[in-house]
C-alpha cells in the first residue's frame, strides 16, 4: 500500500458508496417522516402520536 | 385465585383511557412494537456476543471480561427500552396478554434468565484474572453462557408466539392449558 | 497511462461504472420491468412445497422460523454495534478497532446468512402479499446495496491497513452508514408485518 498517497482506490470507493447510500437512506427516512406527519394530520386534523378518543 | 386477580388487574388496565388510546392510535401500537423488537439488536445482540466470547466462538484474542464490561452498558440501555416498551405493550392489550400462555412462559423464562445472569456475574467476579486471556472461559461460566443463550432464545421465541391464537382461551378446551393461561371464565364453563 | 489508472483505481472505476449502469437502466425503465417479470417467481415461492406451503400449513413452524430470523437479526445488531460504535469511538476504546472489525466479521457473515435463509422462508409464506408492498422492495434494495457496501467496500478498506492511516472522517462515515443500513433493514422488515 502506498503510504504517501492517503486517498487510495479503496478509500475513495468506500467513501463514495457510503455517501451515496447514507444520502439515500437519510432521504428515505425524511420522506417517511413527512408522509407520516401528513397522514397523521389528515387523520386527526393535527399531528398527534396517538388517538385520544375524547378529543377526536 | 391468582388467575382471577390477574384478570381483574388486566380488566382494570383495559378500562383506562390511555390503554385504549395506545391501541386506537394510527401508528402508536406499531411504533411501540417496532421499538420493542428493534431494541433486541442492542440488548440481546450485546448479550449474545458476551456469551459467544465465553464459549470461545468470537474474538478469542480479546479478554473476556473486557468484552463483558464494555458491552454491559449497551445491553442495559437496550434492555431498558425493551422493558419500557414491553410494559406499554402489555398495558395496551392487558387482558389478551395476561391470558396468553406464551406471555406467561416468557415471563418465567425472563425471571430464570435474570437469576442465571446474577449467578453468572457473581462467578465472573469470583474467578478473576487467571483465565481472562484464555480463548474459552472456565466451565461454570461456559455453562452459564449456554443457559443464557437457551433462555433468551426461548424468550424471543415465546415473544414471537404471543400474537398467534393457537391456544387462546377461546380456541382450546384443555383444562391444563386453560389453567396455565389463566382463562378464568372458560375454565369455569368446563 | 490509461492502464496504470485502470489498475490503480479499479474499485473506484467499477463503482462509477455501476452507477452509470444504474442510471442507464433507470432511463430505460428496466427496474419497473424487472418488477413485473418477478411476479411468477413470487407465485412459485408461495406455491412451492418446501417454502410457501410448509410455511402456511404449519403455523408453529413458521413462527419458530420467524423467531430464528429475529435472533439472527439480534446477533447482526450486536456485531454491527460493537464494530461500528468502536469505529465511532463510543465503546471499546481500549481495544484496537482492527481487532473488533476482524473479530466480529465472521459472526456477522454467519448471522447474515442465517437471517437471509430464514427470511426467504418467511417471505415465501406471504409471497403473494409482500410482492405488492413498497416497504418490502425497499428492504430488499437496502439489504442488497448494504451487503455490497459491507463486503466490497467497507471491509476491504478496513482490512487493508491500520485504521490510524485512514482518514478519521472516512471511518466515521463508514460506521454511521453501516449502522443506518442495518437499522433500516430491520425497521422495514418489522413494517412488512404491519402493512
Amino acid at each position: 500500500m502506498n503510504k504517501s498517497n492517503k486517498w487510495d482506490d479503496k478509500e475513495i470507493a468506500a467513501t463514495g458508496t457510503a455517501v451515496i447510500i447514507l444520502g439515500g437512506l437519510i432521504l428515505y427516512w425524511l420522506l417517511q417522516m413527512e408522509s407520516t406527519l401528513e397522514l397523521l394530520e389528515l387523520a386527526y386534523g393535527s399531528v398527534k402520536l396517538f388517538n385520544n378518543p375524547l378529543v377526536f | 385465585m391468582i388467575n382471577e386477580w390477574l384478570l381483574q388487574f388486566g380488566q382494570w388496565m383495559e378500562a383506562q383511557q390511555y390503554s385504549q388510546m395506545l391501541v386506537a392510535g394510527y401508528y402508536s401500537y406499531s411504533w411501540l412494537e417496532a421499538t420493542h423488537v428493534l431494541s433486541l439488536m442492542m440488548c440481546i445482540g450485546s448479550l449474545f456476543i458476551i456469551d459467544f466470547r465465553m464459549l470461545g466462538l468470537i474474538m478469542p484474542n480479546v479478554p473476556a471480561t473486557t468484552i463483558a464490561a464494555r458491552l454491559h452498558k449497551p445491553m442495559l440501555i437496550g434492555f431498558g427500552i425493551m422493558f419500557f416498551t414491553g410494559a406499554l405493550l402489555v398495558y395496551a392489550k392487558p387482558v389478551e396478554t395476561i391470558q396468553s400462555l406464551w406471555f406467561r412462559i416468557k415471563m418465567i423464562l425472563l425471571v430464570l434468565a435474570f437469576i442465571n445472569a446474577w449467578i453468572f456475574n457473581a462467578r465472573m467476579k469470583a474467578a478473576d484474572g487467571t483465565w481472562d486471556m484464555d480463548p474459552v472461559a472456565p466451565k461454570p461460566l461456559r455453562v452459564g453462557a449456554i443457559i443464557s443463550l437457551v433462555l433468551w432464545c426461548g424468550v424471543v421465541t415465546m415473544g414471537r408466539y404471543i400474537p398467534y391464537d393457537w391456544v387462546d382461551c377461546t380456541n382450546t378446551d384443555n383444562a391444563t392449558i386453560l389453567w396455565a393461561a389463566g382463562c378464568v371464565e372458560q375454565l369455569r364453563a368446563l | 497511462m490509461l492502464n496504470s489508472l485502470l489498475s490503480r483505481y479499479t474499485r473506484t472505476l467499477s463503482l462509477v461504472l455501476v452507477l452509470l449502469l444504474v442510471i442507464v437502466l433507470e432511463l430505460f425503465e428496466v427496474r419497473t420491468s424487472i418488477y413485473g417479470v418477478s411476479l411468477p417467481f413470487f407465485e412459485w415461492m408461495r406455491q412451492s412445497f418446501w417454502l410457501g406451503v410448509i410455511g402456511t400449513t404449519y403455523g408453529s413452524l413458521y413462527a419458530t422460523i420467524e423467531a430464528v430470523h429475529l435472533l439472527s437479526m439480534a446477533v447482526i445488531g450486536g456485531t454491527v454495534l460493537a464494530a461500528d460504535l468502536r469505529l465511532l469511538g463510543i465503546i471499546f476504546r481500549d481495544i484496537p478497532s482492527e481487532t473488533l472489525t476482524q473479530g466480529t466479521h465472521k459472526c456477522f457473515r454467519i448471522s447474515l446468512t442465517v437471517s437471509v435463509a430464514t427470511g426467504i422462508f418467511c417471505a415465501a409464506g406471504v409471497a403473494d402479499k409482500v410482492y405488492y408492498m413498497e416497504v418490502f422492495w425497499i428492504k430488499m434494495l437496502v439489504l442488497i446495496s448494504g451487503s455490497c457496501f459491507v463486503f466490497f467496500f467497507k471491509q476491504p478498506l478496513l482490512n487493508s491497513r491500520p485504521h490510524d492511516e485512514i482518514n478519521p472522517w472516512t471511518l466515521r462515515l463508514l460506521a454511521v452508514t453501516s449502522l443506518l443500513i442495518w437499522f433500516t433493514v430491520a425497521a422495514t422488515g418489522r413494517w412488512i408485518g404491519f402493512s
